[in-house]
């Protein structure tokens, strides 16, 4: 076509421009197709794994229980000041926004009238490290900062009120060693998930929170975060529920904690209280305690500096991991072994001049005078040390490290607490072993009145006690309640002559012998003191011991009881026995003008 | 009355599917501008849509006045639209104000935006034009008249721009069928130039070389720190994810979590989130907004809207009986397709990351000024030229 002379340009340019662009168009949309159909679920996934924050929230821990249903440990609320640092976000560099966090958290102390809790480090860390999450400024306010927050809530965007659950409990130093505390850490992952932040979670860190602690904790729930590109929160949703944890009911009665702790207030030593037919530990006390409140939500330093570095060790549990020479408490199990191996005869008598003489060994009796001709239930009266030393010495050490080893002797009891000491019944290699010395026929002489290299623990005591007392039956200490008879560890078969000839004698120690002073009205007590010597700095020093039973015919009850550096088991422990049982189970009063018994009041005969 | 009987007589002849196009651009642009800064903090910013869509109704007032021209007039006067672009491109470095680390605005508008229109006529007015010169001199000719402009865009620095006047200028050439030989000879050793410089960046990044050698290499090829990153971006998408692979990256994730049929209107969490800056989301990075919340179905709309720009605009160049019109029209066709192509492309990572506004919908004033314009006088063209001029001189 020609136009004014011009040729008009070809046609068919302009379709190949045409078919070049339509190509161009199919191509984009088959890229697209490629990227929004085949690939969407990929850069879906990639999308949310950039922006999608998961948080672990710990569920509410378990409450404890005493066996009537009594709390011992509980939850309350915790009222924290926390700042959402998205709502004072800066723009521009990370350290203009810790810097306003930092200053408001400065204006808000002024205003609140508390002193900071957290550095600026700490608000840098924040701010670096877990941007979605609250930025807790106060922890554990009191109602009255929280008031005063509430009037000026207007003039502080950003800060909020945050509660956390926290541990309480509301018996405050009642069973704090048996309870145990609790701390903070990351709670366990959840399998096959991803989590990037944490509500630190209360872990149990000693006693039955330690023990339980999978118990009492619940699971995590998760709470999804969806974040900006620069990691602040822009929306919360919830996912999975958290599931709490499950109660605990303790076999302990608090009545008769509350009445061993009284009874052991403001001494040096440990209690244990413990059902002999089933091994239900109903107390168990050491002393000197502290208020478990304190450890909530941790300790401060003073107060861990303090007991951490009190003389009288108030974290340690006496009751399991005190290791305590059991002295004459030992002696039942001397008689036992002795009236088993055939050492001896009920019948037969051994004389007590008021010293034992073995070799160059001189051990002198309590008794200065001696005791003249004495027979094994008297002597277990008495509590003659001559008598034990002479029997230990004919009946050999194999058969007496066998009784208490059976009875539950030099190895852990198995009790539901962390950290329980086995305590020592030593043989002869174990001696070779750590004293480079061999066995000498003192060393038995010395155990069979329970002193020397042997090393038990209260709660092995409240054991022996109790399978004295229910003839020959081991139970596994249990502080967990639960439904049927207790697991018993070994029943072991004695005659009955042997186990009522011990027996006897311990019911005259409660009636007329050294324990006199555990006596209740309307309650037959069956009872061994025992005291032993132990060197602090040069000094001679007692551990002083009461282990007793009752009703004497039908046992419901073994306590042990040591208190350390007293005068003698009957004089400082078997009073305390006393209360104890009175507590449990109650003492006829008086009649009018009856005046309780004489010896009562003065000094009275060693063990 | 004869000047309103024309008036209505050209309106009769309106090329309504592709003015129905550029409205439902227009439309799409306002909406998804107000999504990608309803988020913005600064109020000004926020309503950024608004002023999107004013200059979209001024640029319809202009779309019509422009349209009862004709065109044959205009591009009469081509060069003096030329000159003056080229002015206010020199005035650019001298008084122009400076955004964002470029200097690309001068009385409130981007010269260079005028200077591609006024390029497309000036080029059109050269090959269609009633001349003798041969085509050696034609072809100098654009050197000078396409290169002066484009070197100043390119100062500014503003490489897209610049860079889309390339396929421009050649499918003019192509279809005036100007200098074919060394149309072509240049389009081989441009095409040679391209892959040398893709070679030479996958070299220094995966062939063992000492250090020193790596950085003479990247020397040699004279571009700029951020260019050679964003085609290293381009060859190496997964490199650097968090630093300049950014933008790339998270665009790709915007489109492709839209996934068929996108998240809703105002729901797009990758620009909400600020994964994608806020600063490139309304205009360089629109479309990644637009295929996030509208999905596979959302963005292939938009390529039919763009279709019907295209379509239209190839057929009233065929339709167009004389050579000025016709090259017009596929100057402007091809622009707006280069833009188009580039700037989605870019956003699913086909293309080395450039600043190319997506025509209608990305927000720019002078572009869409500009490109409103432009369609107006294809519209001209449309209206005008089927007859062939009858001037009685």
């Amino acid at each position: 076509m020609i136009y004014r002379g011009q040729k008009l340009t070809d046609s068919w340019r302009i379709a190949l421009l045409a078919f070049l662009f339509a190509a161009g168009m199919v191509y984009l949309v088959m890229s697209l197709h490629r990227v929004q159909v085949v690939n969407s679920a990929d850069l879906t996934r990639d999308q949310v794994r950039q922006s999608v924050r998961r948080v672990q929230v710990p569920g509410a821990r378990g409450r404890i229980f005493d066996r009537h249903g009594i709390c011992l440990a509980d939850n309350r609320p915790s009222y924290c000041i926390a700042y959402y640092v998205e709502e004072l976000r800066q723009r521009g560099q990370w350290q203009r926004t810790i810097d306003a966090v930092d200053a408001d958290i400065d204006r808000l102390a002024q205003v609140l009238g508390v002193p900071r809790e957290i550095s600026k480090e700490r608000v840098a860390l924040h701010v670096r490290a877990s941007l979605p999450m609250p930025l807790l400024a106060w922890s554990d306010v009191s109602e009255e900062v929280v008031a005063r927050w509430a009037e000026e809530v207007g003039a502080f965007p950003g800060v909020d009120i945050y509660v956390q659950p926290e541990r309480y409990y509301p018996q405050q130093s009642a069973a704090a060693h048996l309870l145990g505390y609790v701390g903070r850490d990351r709670p366990k992952p959840l399998p096959g998930q991803r989590t990037h932040f944490y509500l630190p979670e209360m872990i149990g860190k000693a006693g039955v929170e330690r023990q339980y602690n999978d118990m009492l904790t619940g699971v995590c729930g998760g709470r999804l975060i969806r974040v900006d590109a620069r990691g602040y929160k822009h929306a919360v949703w919830e996912g999975m529920p958290a599931v709490e944890g499950d109660d605990l009911r303790l076999t302990v009665d608090l009545k008769i904690q509350a009445a061993l702790e009284a009874a052991l207030a403001g001494k040096r030593g440990a209690g244990v209280v413990v059902d002999p037919r089933n091994g239900e530990i109903l107390a168990m006390v050491s002393a000197p305690g502290y208020n478990v409140n304190d450890f909530v939500p941790a300790p401060s330093t003073v107060i861990w500096d303090r007991l951490n570095n009190d003389k009288e060790l108030p974290l340690i549990n006496r009751a399991i991991q005190g290791r305590y020479a059991p002295g004459s408490t030992f002696k039942p199990v001397t008689a036992i072994a002795a009236l088993t191996a055939g050492a001896i005869t009920p019948g037969e008598a051994i004389h007590c001049d008021g010293v034992f003489k073995l070799g160059t060994m001189r051990l002198r009796c309590w008794n200065t005078y001696g005791h003249g001709d004495i027979k094994l239930r008297k002597a277990i009266e008495q509590s003659c040390n001559n008598f034990f030393c002479e029997l230990g010495h004919r009946t050999g050490y194999e058969p007496i490290r066998i009784v208490a080893t059976e009875m539950g002797l030099g190895v852990k009891t198995g009790i539901d607490l962390p950290f329980e000491a086995a305590g020592l019944l030593p043989t002869d290699e174990w001696k070779q072993r750590n004293m480079r010395e061999p066995w000498r026929v003192g060393d038995t002489c010395q155990i069979a009145i329970g002193q020397s290299m042997l090393l038990t623990t209260p709660l092995q005591m409240a054991m022996l006690t109790a399978v004295l007392a229910n003839k020959g039956r081991l139970y596994r200490p249990h502080l967990m309640l639960r439904d049927g008879p207790g697991e018993c560890v070994r029943e072991i078969h004695w005659p009955d002559a042997t186990i009522n000839l011990v027996r006897g004698g311990m019911h005259d120690v409660a009636t007329s012998g050294t324990g006199r002073r555990v006596q209740i009205r309307g309650t037959q007590v069956a009872a061994k003191t025992g005291s032993a010597e132990y060197d602090s700095g040069g000094q001679r020093k007692k551990n002083t011991w009461v282990i007793a039973f009752a009703p004497f015919e039908q046992p419901e009850i073994a306590v042990a009881i040591l208190v350390e550096d007293g005068i003698s088991g009957g004089y400082t422990v078997a009073p305390l026995v006393h209360d104890v049982l009175a507590c449990i189970f109650g003492e006829t009063p008086l009649a009018e003008g009856e005046k309780g018994p004489a010896w009562l009041m003065g000094r009275g005969a060693g063990d | 009355m004869i000047k309103l009987q024309q008036i209505l007589g050209s309106l009769r002849k309106l090329n309504i599917p592709m003015f129905a196009c550029m409205i439902g651009l227009c439309v799409t642009g306002v909406m998804f501008v107000y999504s990608a800064c309803s988020v913005r903090e600064d109020p000004d910013l926020q309503m950024l849509y608004m002023r999107h869509a004013e200059i979209g109704l001024i640029g319809v007032m202009f779309y019509f006045m422009t349209l009862c021209l004709n065109y044959r007039k205009i591009m009469r006067w081509a060069w003096v639209f030329y000159l003056a672009s080229l002015a206010l491109l020199v005035l650019v470095p001298i008084i122009g104000s400076e955004q964002m680390g470029a200097k690309r605005w001068v009385f409130g508008v981007q010269p260079a935006e005028f200077a591609k229109l006024a390029m497309i006529m000036v080029l059109a007015w050269l090959y269609g034009g009633q001349h003798k010169l041969n085509g050696t001199l034609l072809y100098l000719a654009t050197g000078v008249l396409v290169g002066v402009p484009s070197l100043l865009i390119l100062a500014q620095p503003d490489l897209g721009t610049a860079m889309v006047m390339v396929p421009t200028t050649f499918a003019m050439m192509f279809v005036g069928n100007i200098a074919p030989r060394l149309v072509w000879g240049t389009f081989l050793i441009g095409v040679i130039a391209a892959g040398t410089l893709l070679g030479v960046i996958y070299a220094v990044e995966r062939v063992d070389m000492p250090q020193e050698r790596r950085e003479a290499l990247i020397s040699a090829t004279h571009l700029k720190p951020h260019q050679i990153k964003r085609l290293q971006v381009f060859m190496f998408p997964d490199k650097d994810l968090h630093g300049s692979g950014y933008n790339r990256r998270q665009s790709e994730i915007a489109v492709g979590s839209g996934g068929l049929r996108g998240k809703g209107y105002l729901k797009g969490e990758q620009y909400m989130l600020g994964y994608l800056p806020p600063s490139v989301s309304a205009n360089d990075f629109i479309f990644s907004v637009l295929a996030e919340e509208s999905g596979f179905i959302g963005s292939v709309t938009v390529l039919l809207l763009f279709l019907g720009l295209i379509w239209p605009g190839l057929w009233i160049a065929r339709c167009c009986q004389d050579n000025v019109g016709r090259l017009f029209c596929v100057g402007v066709v091809t622009l707006i397709f280069s833009h188009m192509f580039i700037n989605i492309a870019m956003t699913i990572g086909l293309m080395p990351i450039t600043g190319l506004p997506l025509p209608f919908i990305s927000y720019g004033r002078t572009f869409m000024l500009t490109m409103m314009l432009a369609l107006a006088l294809v519209q001209s063209v449309s209206i005008h030229g089927r007859k062939p001029e009858t001037t009685f001189e």
